[in-house]
């Protein structure tokens, strides 16, 4: 489901040299290559937000929300977090977090036990004072809530919740570093997959990724005419896509 | 998939094992849980596209156990009762998930229940303590001291049914016959009456009451235990109304006609589920209106 890196590289340049314009080395192109895939990444999230505003549609493959789902869900990873002093961490590859997964565990009066998995709310540091004070809101085991802060995550059941095995995290993880690398053969620069990382985005967004990534180039070989030829073919695609 | 997730021998034996040994849970199927109120909720009614488009749990979980409560006041039908022997205190403690009564009566040798009524024409007041010049006596903090029990509820005790005015008995009964005006049904009884001693937590009673087996049927909230906080399915409609409701009214910047169109679904609800819950049979209305046509004599 990847975008080879090399393709998009070749295409670049094919397009870039076009009556002798310039290049772009791979350096240069590494850099623009993760510029452009957390450019569009982080799109998805706004655009999801967008999108959530209007009708969709039943068609199988048309519906904007199912296809940016269907772009997200490849990074949609879960992980049991590290405990650290009084926090959970969480994973070092974390993009955004989406829920907090608490495994209650409860044992029936026929002395069967049953493990639940319930979602724990997020909540501010300051609105637990207030949810933990009222007995009507008060976390309980089958509603935990959870604090989040720069040194971790704090769970709340019926008390606070410690054990790592209990919980879950469900987050979208960070887009793997994009590189194409090479090896000199020749005095020729060879692409050497086994050392280079593709795109982890979506294999449609080859297209978006090749004008991104030569909008920045233009914008090196200070050539204008380019910046603004991708930026109007970009405008376009988004026209199309949110119209 | 069914909702039974119990094999039958399970549901009439229990975890024991035991035929009808008192941890079966028998009838529980009536109920939802409140737990699975607030799930239900939250997938049927919040997200996108949905009439609530975002919500805390915590909020759902609020406002279903504020149903809960609201309902068991005046929507579902009152189940929990206690029986004691009334001792020599003439005292009935609350009990602990007590919001109200319903009724207190005593058990006739027969199993009747007779109702008790409440009466008004006494209480037990805080009792100051005075000393012989009627000062009051204070303690070594400056605080007025005060004693266990007031001289009303100790009068009230020692009386009888003719001085308290409480039984029907009646000496003249006979020479005004047609002609007892002015008298008050309230008291024209003798099952004897109680009243509440709210700061105590105590009911308590006239002396007649003395050894009697007396029945308290009264509400709770509906929240005292986990096991408790439960709602009728009858009324399970009517609670979701009641949570969107209160979500929508409590929410600022939605549309008005959004909050009252759900206000009039949420009374809808709660109408049908009272009539639902008033347990109306149509057999039994016959049985009952066929009274109507037996000639009333005097």
């Amino acid at each position: 489901m990847a975008v080879s890196v090399d393709a998009v590289y070749q295409k670049v340049l094919a397009i870039l040299n076009k009556e002798q314009r310039g290049y772009v080395t791979p350096q240069e192109f590494n850099l623009f290559a993760n510029q452009a895939q957390s450019d569009l990444f982080e799109q998805y999230f706004y655009d999801i937000n967008q999108f959530g505003r209007v009708p969709g549609n039943s068609t199988e493959y048309s519906d904007m929300l199912t296809l940016l789902n269907e772009k997200i869900n490849i990074f949609e990873n879960i992980a049991e977090p590290t405990r650290s002093g009084l926090y959970f961490i969480p994973p070092s590859d974390l993009y955004r977090l989406g829920s907090v997964v608490y495994k209650n565990t409860t044992t029936d009066s026929f002395g069967t036990s049953s493990t639940e998995s319930v979602e724990a709310e997020r909540i501010n540091a300051n609105e637990f004072l207030y949810i933990n004070a009222s007995p009507l809101t008060k976390p309980k085991n089958v509603r935990p809530v959870f604090v989040s802060n720069s040194s971790g995550i704090r769970i709340y059941g019926n008390s606070e919740i410690t054990d790592t095995t209990k919980v879950e995290l469900q987050y979208i993880k960070k887009p793997a570093k994009v590189e194409w690398n090479y090896q000199m053969v020749f005095g020729e620069a060879l692409y050497d997959s086994s050392a280079s990382v593709d795109f982890e985005l979506h294999t449609a967004e080859e297209v978006e990724l090749v004008v991104k990534i030569l909008e920045l180039c233009g914008l090196l070989i200070k050539d204008i005419s380019l910046y603004q030829v991708m930026n109007q073919e970009e405008q376009e695609t988004i026209q199309q896509e949110k119209a | 998939m069914g909702l039974i997730n119990k094999t039958d021998e399970q549901y009439y034996l229990g975890p024991d094992g035991v035929w009808d040994s008192w941890d079966e849970n028998y009838g529980s199927y009536q109920f939802t849980s409140i737990k699975d109120i607030i799930n239900n909720f939250i997938i049927s009614y919040t997200g996108e596209d949905k009439i609530i488009s975002k919500v805390k749990r915590s909020d759902v979980a609020f406002h279903a156990q504020r149903g809960i409560q609201e309902f068991s006041f005046d929507l579902l039908p009152s189940v929990k009762s206690q029986e004691i022997e009334i001792g020599p205190s003439l005292g009935f403690i609350l009990p602990k998930d007590y919001v109200n009564y319903v009724k207190l009566t005593w058990v006739d040798g027969s199993g009747v229940e007779r109702i008790i009524y409440p009466t008004s024409k006494t209480s037990n007041p805080l009792p100051l303590t005075q000393d012989s010049n009627y000062e009051y006596l204070f303690d070594n903090n400056g605080n007025i001291i005060t004693a266990d029990n007031s001289e009303t509820k100790k009068r009230f005790e020692k009386a009888t049914g003719d001085s308290q005015n409480m039984d029907d008995t009646d000496t003249t009964a006979l020479e005004s016959f047609g002609a007892r005006f002015g008298s008050t049904p309230e008291n024209m009884q003798k099952n004897g009456v109680f009243y509440i001693d709210q700061i105590k937590g105590s009911i308590f009673f006239d002396s007649s009451m003395v050894s009697k087996i007396v029945t308290l049927k009264y509400i709770s909230d509906g929240l005292g235990s986990d096991e408790e906080m439960v709602v009728h399915k009858f009324a399970e409609e009517a609670l979701y109304k009641h949570i969107a409701y209160s979500v929508l009214s409590t929410r600022a910047n939605t549309p008005e006609y959004l909050v009252s169109r759900v206000k009039r679904e949420r009374a809808a609800a709660k109408r049908n589920a009272k009539i639902r819950l008033s347990n109306i049979k149509i057999e039994e209305i016959a049985q009952v209106m066929r009274n109507k046509s037996k000639v009333i004599k005097h």
